[in-house]
């Protein structure tokens, strides 16, 4: 348990203890407590099934307080347009944007190290515009503000990673679904390669360990993956529109491992045949085994 | 009047500084402002892309204004307009007292540099960028002086936030924003030979010293242009009875016009800042339109001739070198997407560096030799420092001459700047049996470019491993670098760019297709 949980804990359970009449807290947890492992949407506009995904999770509000500061992490990699699905779908960037606002928090930043130009990703995919007209911080990254973190991991000791990221008092991880060269599919825990500065290209010489090195490392409040459209080749940065398939869905949760293991169904793959999955899954970090999973489905 | 002049002067010296800031991308497709602005305006690289070239470039409609406003008022570019005159009048200024030498008979000297250059344009060559004052400023600002200012400001305020003494981040952030998002570029960017063509600037102004205006006054070609055009002149000078000849005037003329010698004024020479007006103590100078009585300009027919055959004689000079051989050239010559074919990108090329200032990735850069001394400071794609960014068309789009094509977005995905190929020796899966897909990741085509063969290799202690090795299909490789430029190899990439299969050349092709 590290110190922000405890606290946490302690403010919760004395609120709960000493003012009985806030029972709203206790139902809150008893509420989370059979709240399902992950909520796949399906069918509608970006908006609805995010919101329908979000509420089948208890609502934005039993993961983000009033006066939070949120980090949305999204993939802003490439100077692609959002129907080429190579980056977050801007409309789910936009929605959870407009929740976390509602759900009362104070400051929502949203951010990315792409590979391509900053500020063609930044405008080309449509975030910058869709995230920023809502009140949300869409900045470059400040190459000042990565800071050399232990993670003490199997192939990571340590690595320059987003200071932003850390100070934050949630995390909310939104990467899109796609077809990947090494990785052969990005999903969730690929998606923190965002937050890493320097060198970070030499990751792919021991990908799967480096991915759950980090996933440890950054344990997001909530994930989104983003499958209203999906790069099924040539990933991940794509280009043409033969690749992408439509599929109108998101998957929420809070498990890395479980999201990215569903999400290799939607590329008619197994979450075995991703060596993150299995690592994950190994070194205890989360759930691969879909049916050990409380899945709801949702179609709007 | 000389107010009215100076807010002139500032207000264009802004205008022009604002173009340079607007040079950058935002992220959008079009770049949104007329950055080459002032390049339009210019004569001399209409007058001398037409000789060499035989092209009229559309935007170069702006130029016949300036000539018109030329033949009406004189030398009111010089003097109101031209940003590079009003830097050298800044830079006068820090001289209190006029030079005891005024009135050198070099002013000759900037016809017989036009007359070279003209003569070397009739003969296909473009030596004007050289000395163009709009090439040279926005060359020297874009390549050497703004990047030194947006290196120096972020340096101070970096330092500022590491140190932070006595909490002074907490202010100096703020104020940093501010001038990120006004004056300062998007980021640092690096050019090759930056301090050289920073000193040759610096030394331009340093001229100013000897003599104020001394670059307008005797070297500068396009002063030279506008000076020859300003023998039409309607705007006349006039000096009344009530002259007391006491040479006032004379200390003050921005153009050694000899305003004290009356009828022998040098119209060609005066830049028409209304000192002489200003200052006279009697009153008796006034400019007035109508038919006047000037200084016969006096260049000498041999010398004329003599500079006339000297740019000509430079045409063959500059161009035995084995650079025009076929397979002679720089491998390294990546020229930007749309470049035209190597000898009609030299005729129209004037080197003003706006394509280098607008390079999002700062991959373009001035060569040195790589084009011959012919194609010194053109632009060359250094993949190392940056790549061509696959969706961007800015270069394209600043280009004065059409050197660099305009191409929209879906042509310039077709355009081949030059083939990347691997160096097996250094590749990790192909020559230390470790992963990497960088060069595959990366690619951009949407059909990608670099694809792969599952090999089964032995590492050292005869493991066996599934690798993924790395090949380039030819015929998908645009050139664009991109592979080159995030290639873990560092020091010498396992993958590189060089100019062979560029689309704009008919030799340099390796496929037989």
């Amino acid at each position: 348990m590290d110190r922000r949980t405890f606290i946490k804990l302690t403010a919760l359970s004395g609120a709960g203890l000493a003012v009985p009449k806030e029972f709203g807290v206790l139902a809150h947890a008893a509420e989370s407590a059979k709240r399902p492992d992950l909520v796949v949407a399906h069918g509608g506009s970006a908006e609805q099934i995010v919101k329908a995904a979000l509420d089948a999770m208890g609502g934005i509000q039993s993961f983000i307080s009033r006066g939070d500061v949120v980090v949305i992490k999204p993939n802003i990699g490439w100077d692609r347009l959002a129907e080429q699905a190579a980056n977050t779908n801007p409309e789910v960037v936009a929605v959870v944007v407009k929740l976390c606002f509602e759900a009362g928090a104070k400051k929502v930043r949203v951010f990315d190290r792409p590979v391509n130009d900053p500020r063609r990703c930044f405008v080309q995919s449509g975030i910058i515009k869709a995230a920023g007209s809502l009140g949300a911080d869409v900045d470059y990254m400040d190459e000042r503000k990565f800071r050399d973190m232990d993670i003490k991991g199997e192939a990571l000791k340590s690595w320059p990673l987003y200071t932003e990221l850390f100070e934050a008092d949630k995390v909310i991880n939104i990467p899109i679904a796609k077809h990947h060269g090494l990785a052969k599919l990005t999903l969730s825990m690929k998606n923190w390669m965002g937050v890493m500065g320097g060198q970070r290209r030499q990751i792919h010489q021991k990908l799967d360990d480096s991915l759950v090195d980090l996933a440890h490392k950054i344990k997001p409040s909530l994930t989104i993956l983003d499958a209203v459209r999906i790069l099924t080749a040539n990933g991940p940065q794509g280009g043409s529109l033969a690749d992408v398939k439509k599929l109108d869905t998101v998957i929420a949760g809070v498990d890395q491992v479980a999201i990215d293991s569903y999400g290799a169904t939607l590329f008619g793959m197994k979450g075995s045949d991703l060596g993150y999955v299995v690592r994950g899954h190994k070194l205890g970090l989360g759930q691969m085994d879909l049916h050990k999973l409380n899945i709801k489905k949702i179609t709007v | 009047m000389k107010n009215l002049r100076r807010a002139v002067q500032t207000l264009f010296l802004l205008f022009f500084f604002f173009l340079l800031l607007q040079t950058e991308s935002k992220g959008n497709d079009e770049l949104g402002y007329p950055v080459r602005l002032f390049l339009d305006f210019d004569p001399l690289i209409f007058f001398t892309t037409l000789l060499s070239a035989h092209a009229v470039a559309k935007a170069f409609a702006y130029s016949i204004i300036t000539i018109i406003v030329t033949v009406l008022l004189g030398r009111v570019f010089c003097g109101w307009v031209c940003p590079l005159g009003t830097l050298n009048n800044l830079v006068g200024s820090i001289r209190k007292k006029a030079a005891a030498h005024q009135g050198r008979k070099w002013h000759r000297v900037k016809y017989y540099i036009l007359i070279g250059i003209l003569g070397s344009s009739l003969f296909t060559l473009q030596p004007v960028g050289i000395m163009d004052p709009l090439s040279l400023i926005i060359r020297s600002f874009s390549i050497s002086l703004f990047p030194a200012f947006n290196y120096g400001v972020r340096a101070a305020f970096d330092t500022i936030y590491s140190v932070n003494p006595f909490g002074l981040a907490a202010l100096s952030e703020p104020l940093y924003t501010v001038l990120k998002k006004s004056v300062l570029a998007f980021d640092k960017s690096y050019y090759e030979q930056s301090i050289f063509l920073g000193s040759l600037f610096l030394a331009i102004l340093g001229l100013n010293l000897i003599e104020r205006r001394f670059w307008c006054k005797y070297l500068c070609p396009l002063g030279a242009l506008l000076g020859l055009l300003s023998r039409f002149s309607w705007l006349r000078r006039s000096v009344s009875e009530e002259c007391t000849e006491c040479g006032a005037c004379s200390r003050v003329c921005q153009g050694n016009a000899a305003p004290d010698q009356k009828e022998n004024w040098k119209d060609s020479e005066c830049l028409y800042c209304w000192n002489c007006d200003d200052i006279c103590p009697s009153n008796a100078v006034s400019f007035g339109f109508g038919k006047k009585k000037t200084a016969a300009m006096d260049l000498g027919r041999r010398r004329i001739i003599t500079a006339a055959c000297s740019g000509i004689a430079a045409v063959p000079l500059i161009r035995i070198t084995p650079v025009s051989r076929t397979n002679s050239s720089d491998p390294r010559l990546l020229r930007p997407p749309g470049s035209l074919e190597e000898t009609e990108f030299l005729k129209r090329c004037v080197k003003c560096g706006e394509c280098m200032k607008v390079c999002t990735t700062n991959g373009l850069q001035p060569t040195l030799l790589e084009a011959g001394l012919e194609g010194i400071w053109s632009p060359m794609l250094v993949p190392r420092i940056g790549y061509c960014e696959y969706r961007c068309t800015l270069c394209g789009q600043v280009c004065p001459t059409g050197a660099i094509k305009r191409l929209a977005q879906e042509e310039k995905a077709k355009v081949k700047i030059g083939l990347a190929m691997i160096d097996k020796g250094r590749c990790l899966p192909w020559a230390h049996a470790t992963p990497c897909i960088m060069c595959e990741e990366v690619c951009p085509t949407p059909k990608k470019a670099v694809w792969f063969e599952k090999v089964e290799v032995r590492d050292r202690n005869g493991k066996k491993l599934i690798l993924q090795q790395p090949h380039v299909d030819l015929e998908l490789c645009i050139g664009c670098g991109i592979c080159e430029a995030k290639c873990p190899v560092l020091g010498r990439p396992a993958i590189y760019v060089s100019s062979v299969g560029e689309s704009r050349s008919k030799e340099n092709q390796l496929l037989l297709t």
